[in-house]
């Protein structure tokens, strides 16, 4: 049983990986033009950046990146997926659903992780920032792009409407841009609205990078754990019903 | 599981199979039907009919609303992860392989599906020269026609094939030549013991293909057998068809003509056989005033049958 998950697990990555050659080069450098571009761009708001607006900058950016690598890229693929006729090919295959979500998310990895390096590099580099790479960073890093992915998946396949899922996932990222604070902190936001962001993923996910790079960084960072975790729990099982959804 | 491989022999079959969607739609209603290991069986129908949703239902796509599924020992409702395992599933859209080489997808498909490397390329080499794709075989999907990625999503699903391949039009876009190829490939596998599920639009061709088949209309199944038990029932009968010219009307039938249907620009007419001289006068008379350009009598086939069955045309279905 575990031998035949293992073999269909690597066999939907070079599934995904030989299917999607043309398109996982050019998101990888679009996610490193989103992370730096960010990092950069903001900088120029300020003749002095402020210290602290840069690290909250420079560590929310890579968390962008991997939300963004999850949340965006299933949802249009599955619904190009949708429109061209493909899709019920793809769920005729044999390989175990959990394998395939697997697979999925470490191609989305493997495709972030270029991006979420430059990015934080290219903090550093601007802002000449002394940040910390604890261990911890390898479960942020982790936990964060399970989850966007997870979500995304939720999405991909729990909304059959193609047009719908492409804009949910795109109305995510903009609530993970402007109304969460991922690139800057919570005390920002009207006190309602940081409320709000105590339950939803984006903000707890950049406390959790940040509190694996940044030092004497503690505020909340099991409770933040959790909320991921929950979402990324919740997520799976949205993808698993959808899945195994028969009209 | 449920056991019926003592009752069915291990192959294919639906009992009592109806679909009702929450809109009401009523796309089965009661199918029943048996395919034996190494059968190639037809499913035959206009569009609309419920052919496709049949088979959606039997590879898990889609979940009956009452009646039983089962493949050999499985029950394949129950179990959509084991009819995902013992089910080939060629669907009526393209594959979507733009990003793989011909050859790559082949062979992936193949592993993906639990066969062993070195059998899986030696197949897919062989299917590429049995299909004539070696031209294409280390070109991107993006960059091949849609007959040639039809073709090579047929190798896909039949590189290693579960118990059952179901085959959703594979001949749509590819060229007569290649056609041939792919029907001796469908044949190859019923040889080999694996039961063939083929929906298609395609009277003609079906009837060279299949061992048995099933015509489907609104959601039931009207008539099942083997193609010449189909076409008993016009034993004694002709086809005379005429090639009405362009921007002219097609003749009225006289009235030895029992029935009559207009594809396109073709008028098809079924006579008594003793009706032939009167019918080739008919038809002399309509090529002397224009109104058509040539005419063929021939001996009726799977085709007539299929419109006596249904009422439609295979084509474009109007009826005389």
């Amino acid at each position: 049983m575990a031998r035949r998950w293992l073999y269909g697990y690597w066999r939907m990555v070079a599934w995904d990986l030989a299917g999607l050659r043309l398109n996982l080069p050019v998101l990888s450098c679009v996610l490193i033009l989103q992370g730096a571009g960010f990092v950069y761009g903001i900088g120029l708001l300020f003749s002095h950046m402020p210290q602290g607006a840069a690290i909250f900058v420079s560590t929310g950016s890579p968390v962008m990146n991997l939300i963004t690598a999850g949340l965006i890229f299933e949802p249009q693929l599955v619904a190009d997926q949708r429109l061209r006729g493909g899709y019920e090919f793809l769920q005729s295959l044999p390989a175990p659903r959990s394998a395939t979500t697997l697979a999925w998310y470490t191609v989305t990895l493997a495709t972030a992780l270029p991006a979420v390096a430059l990015t934080l590099l290219a903090g550093l580099a601007r802002y000449h920032l002394h940040l910390v790479l604890t261990p911890m960073v390898i479960p942020a890093v982790l936990l964060t792009c399970l989850t966007g992915v997870l979500m995304g998946l939720a999405i991909a396949h729990g909304i059959t409407a193609p047009m719908a899922a492409n804009l949910l996932s795109v109305t995510l990222i903009f609530v993970m841009t402007g109304f969460s604070p991922v690139a800057f902190p919570a005390s920002q936001l009207p006190g309602w609205l940081a409320s709000v962001n105590l339950w939803l993923p984006f903000g707890p996910m950049a406390t959790i990078m940040r509190s694996a790079l940044v030092q004497g960084f503690t505020g909340g960072v099991p409770r933040a754990y959790a909320v991921v975790a929950a979402w990324a729990i919740a997520s799976a099982l949205v993808t698993a019903w959808a899945q195994r959804r028969r009209r | 599981m449920d056991n019926v491989k003592g009752r069915d022999g291990g192959g294919f079959r639906a009992e009592a199979v109806t679909k009702v969607y929450a809109n009401g739609i009523r796309a089965n209603d009661g199918i029943s039907l048996h395919v034996a290991p190494g059968e190639v069986y037809g499913l035959l129908g206009p569009n609309g009919a419920g052919k496709t949703t049949l088979v959606k239902q039997v590879i898990g796509l889609l979940k009956p609303t009452s009646g039983r599924i089962t493949l050999g020992g499985h029950d394949l409702i129950a179990d959509p992860a084991a009819a995902r395992q013992l089910c080939s599933y060629l669907p009526q859209a393209q594959v979507p392989i733009d990003s793989f080489l011909a050859r790559e997808a082949i062979v992936l498909c193949g592993r993906v599906r639990g066969g062993a490397r070195k059998v899986v390329e030696r197949r897919a080499d062989e299917l590429i020269s049995a299909l004539d794709l070696g031209e294409w075989r280390d070109k991107r999907g993006i960059s091949l026609s849609g007959g040639v990625k039809r073709l090579v999503g047929f190798a896909m699903v039949t590189v290693h094939p579960g118990r059952l391949v179901i085959l959703d039009e594979p001949t749509n876009d590819v060229d007569p030549l290649r056609r041939r190829m792919l029907w001796q490939q469908v044949r190859d596998l019923g040889d080999r013991g694996i039961s063939v599920l083929l929906v298609t639009h395609n009277v003609l061709e079906a009837e060279k293909a299949v061992d048995r088949l099933a015509v489907i209309d609104d959601g039931r199944l009207i008539a099942e057998g083997t193609p010449s038990a189909m076409k008993s029932a016009d034993r004694g009968h002709l086809r005379l068809q005429l090639m009405i010219a362009p921007g002219r009307d097609a003749p009225g039938a006289p009235p030895f003509v029992r029935r009559c249907t207009l594809a396109g620009r073709t008028l098809m007419a079924v006579i008594d056989e003793p009706d032939a001289p009167a019918g080739i006068r008919w038809a002399q008379q309509a090529i002397g005033t224009g109104v058509a350009e040539e005419y063929a009598l021939s001996a009726t086939s799977l085709e007539d049958a299929y419109i006596e069955l249904t009422g439609h045309g295979p084509g474009n279905g109007e009826t005389g």
